[in-house]
């Protein structure tokens, strides 16, 4: 019941940001300069009576502010509009191309959530000691490395030098091989983390490392904690210390972390795609960006900033499943 | 958490001479850092690489049209004009660099595929990513304080209507809103200039955070009633007691961010939407190399490694200010 009023309090809270974040989009699609049917033309010159004709059709003959209402009318029905360019719905273009993107930036996400954690508490277990300052210096590294620089790094040692790796693309574990076995499906899955191994390690490295001095910071603190001392009192075994006591608790900040990353990860996507030559949407967008397909660039822009407001959504709301203190903001 | 406690270092200590005294001791608890001294020469090497280039490409001009003699670049003998392709049979292109069997001290990186001195390109990288890094920041910093001020001061209706739209500006992300910002106010043609403003105002939502939430405390303070009463004008409270009172935390987070922002207009080159050919810059110079990775790799790693070493200064100089001015971490 908790947990349900909270949802949807955030939720409703939540509207106005997506709400303003159509109309950002809006705003600065219209205000790019060239008219979407001369560009569509390539400067050929027409007959006034067919660019009006292409112009009602669009809907570009009203004002601004009707044409927006008009989007978002649409929108609120999963109507992106029409890529002009390509003569297709916007939707379908989307949704063609956002399952490399979810997977691409969930599994970097598990690899930064499984190295820093672990990574994390050795390095406050083993405060100012060789590991610490490793850890230190990993992290370091990782926040000052460009991704897609990794990116090139990686492709340039596991594929071209060791050519154990594969440098481009990848296999959607949601296709059916063509060998349906079970034998099968096992190769198709060894296929799909094969090609997904370097995209994953380079846009996951900037995630790991801010996660791993979040992780060492808040482990510090908990292990100061009166509850951990209390434990040991008791002569609880060290180990179990850390791993019931200090743990836990430590963790709860890692969680809004992890959701307001998400806006590096997303921006990162659209420079991994593009070094892995992946399908995704960040491809599509500087697709849509060379061909200047203005319904294009905004339902992209859009859909990204609804996944990052859902994405810290959910992790708000599994903050408060885990933190039972946590209120509905009213007292904010 | 940490910035509340930044505040109490800031404005607790009040009087204008104690606050240089705050600011003396911050810049001795920084250099007493041994990673945070590394990450100040870091910082100086690329700051005054990137001065000296600057001064030497713009050396003609200074001189009033007259072709000068001299040049910086004549001074260090192993410079060449990044920008200048030599014509067909003057130089090979795709040189490997020295340390390899066919590389010669001529040109100790090696050389770009159009046959362009790879050292040269590099150095003079460094003036578009400082210039890039310093820049933006400023925007962001101007506009975020400037946001955050007002805001946090008047309070209510105000404050509400301003941090909820830069929320929004906050809910796209960073290189998504820079990208689709520079390509369409550049109107398809993007260059360098357009990346510093995207960058700039897609940073705004972060100082105004922060420096909304020092004005919140500072708003209180005895002071600010005191010039209040005496009927000193709203902008001037805000400009002369709000800002200065509230501005250390933000200078912390201001050094942080300026490797941030090399980091992102590093990307946004590398796409092709930041700095154009055939200015040197390390984004830039990884596209152009990416599409000759398998015949000489060494062009994709020097851009990468200075843009890690210039942000990696950047970050062991902010981090070390955090630690100076926040006392409760001890490290």
């Amino acid at each position: 019941m908790r947990l349900l009023r909270y949802t949807i309090y955030r939720l409703v809270q939540s509207i106005p940001v997506l709400i303003g974040i159509t109309l950002i989009t809006f705003i600065l699609a219209n205000l790019a300069p060239g008219d979407p049917v001369q560009l569509m033309l390539h400067g050929q010159e027409v007959d006034e009576d067919l660019v009006r004709t292409v112009e009602e059709r669009y809907g570009l003959d009203q004002p601004l502010h009707e044409r927006y209402l008009n989007y978002m009318a649409g929108l609120v029905q999963g109507d992106f509009g029409h890529s002009i360019h390509r003569d297709r719905p916007v939707r379908d273009l989307m949704l063609d191309r956002i399952g490399p993107t979810l997977l691409l930036v969930l599994s970097a996400y598990v690899f930064a959530i499984v190295t820093s954690i672990p990574l994390g508490i050795l390095a406050a277990k083993r405060r100012n000691e060789p590991a610490d300052h490793i850890s230190r210096i990993v992290a370091l590294f990782g926040v000052s490395t460009p991704s897609f620089w990794i990116g090139i790094m990686l492709i340039v040692i596991f594929s071209v030098t060791l050519g154990v790796l594969p440098s481009s693309g990848l296999v959607y574990p949601w296709r059916t091989p063509a060998d349906t076995s079970f034998f099968g499906y096992l190769a198709h899955f060894y296929d799909v983390l094969r090609h997904l191994l370097l995209p994953m390690i380079a846009l996951g490295t900037l995630q790991m490392a801010t996660l791993m001095r979040v992780e060492r910071t808040q482990m510090i603190n908990s292990l100061q904690g009166e509850y951990v001392k209390l434990a040991r009192a008791y002569g609880v075994p060290e180990r179990r210390v850390l791993r019931k006591h200090a743990f836990k608790p430590a963790q709860l900040p890692i969680i809004t972390i992890i959701g307001l990353n998400l806006s590096t990860a997303l921006g990162g996507a659209v420079l991994i795609e593009y070094v892995f030559n992946i399908n995704g949407m960040g491809r599509l967008l500087i697709e849509a960006i060379q061909e200047l397909d203005y319904q294009l660039i905004m339902g992209i822009t859009i859909v990204i900033g609804f996944i990052f407001v859902i994405g810290v959504i959910i992790t708000d709301i599994s903050y408060a499943y885990i933190d039972p203190r946590v209120t509905y903001g009213e007292e904010e | 958490m940490s910035i509340e406690s930044q505040s109490e270092v800031g404005d607790g200590s009040g009087g204008g001479t104690e606050n240089q005294y705050g600011w003396r001791y911050t810049i001795s608890k920084v250099l007493e850092d041994t990673t945070a001294r590394w990450g100040l020469y870091v910082v100086c090497v690329v700051l005054f690489i990137s001065a000296y280039t600057a001064i030497d490409s713009n050396l003609s001009v200074i001189t009033f049209g007259r072709v000068s003699d001299f040049t910086f670049a004549e001074a260090l003998p192993l410079l060449e004009d990044p920008e200048r392709i030599p014509p067909p049979g003057e130089t090979d292109g795709n040189q490997p660099p020295v340390f390899h069997a066919d590389g010669s001290i001529t040109h100790p990186l090696g050389t770009d595929p159009d046959g362009r001195d790879y050292l040269s390109r590099i150095v003079y990288g460094a003036q578009v990513s400082v210039s890039v890094g310093i820049f933006s920041t400023l925007i962001g910093l101007l506009g975020g304080t400037i946001i955050g001020a007002v805001a946090g001061y008047y309070g209510g209706i105000v404050d509400d209507i301003l941090m909820r739209s830069v929320e929004i500006v906050y809910a796209i992300p960073p290189l998504v809103l820079i990208i689709v910002f520079t390509v369409l106010i550049s109107g398809g043609s993007p260059d360098i200039q357009f990346a510093i403003v995207g960058v700039g105002i897609a940073f705004i939502p972060v100082f105004a955070r922060i420096i909304r939430s020092e004005v919140l405390s500072v708003r209180e303070m005895d002071y600010i009633e005191a010039a209040r009463a005496s009927g000193v004008k709203d902008y001037n409270i805000i400009l002369r007691h709000i800002i200065p009172n509230s501005f250390a935390p933000v200078m912390v987070y201001a050094t942080l961010q300026i490797g941030v922002t090399i980091l992102i207009v590093a990307g946004l080159s590398f796409l092709g939407y930041g700095a154009q050919p055939p200015t040197p810059d390390w984004g830039e110079m990884l596209r152009v190399s990416h599409g000759h990775m398998l015949s000489n790799i060494w062009l994709s790693i020097w851009p990468g490694l200075a843009i890690l070493i210039t942000i990696m200064g950047f970050n062991l100089l902010g981090d070390g200010i955090q630690d100076a001015l926040d006392p409760q971490i001890d490290d």
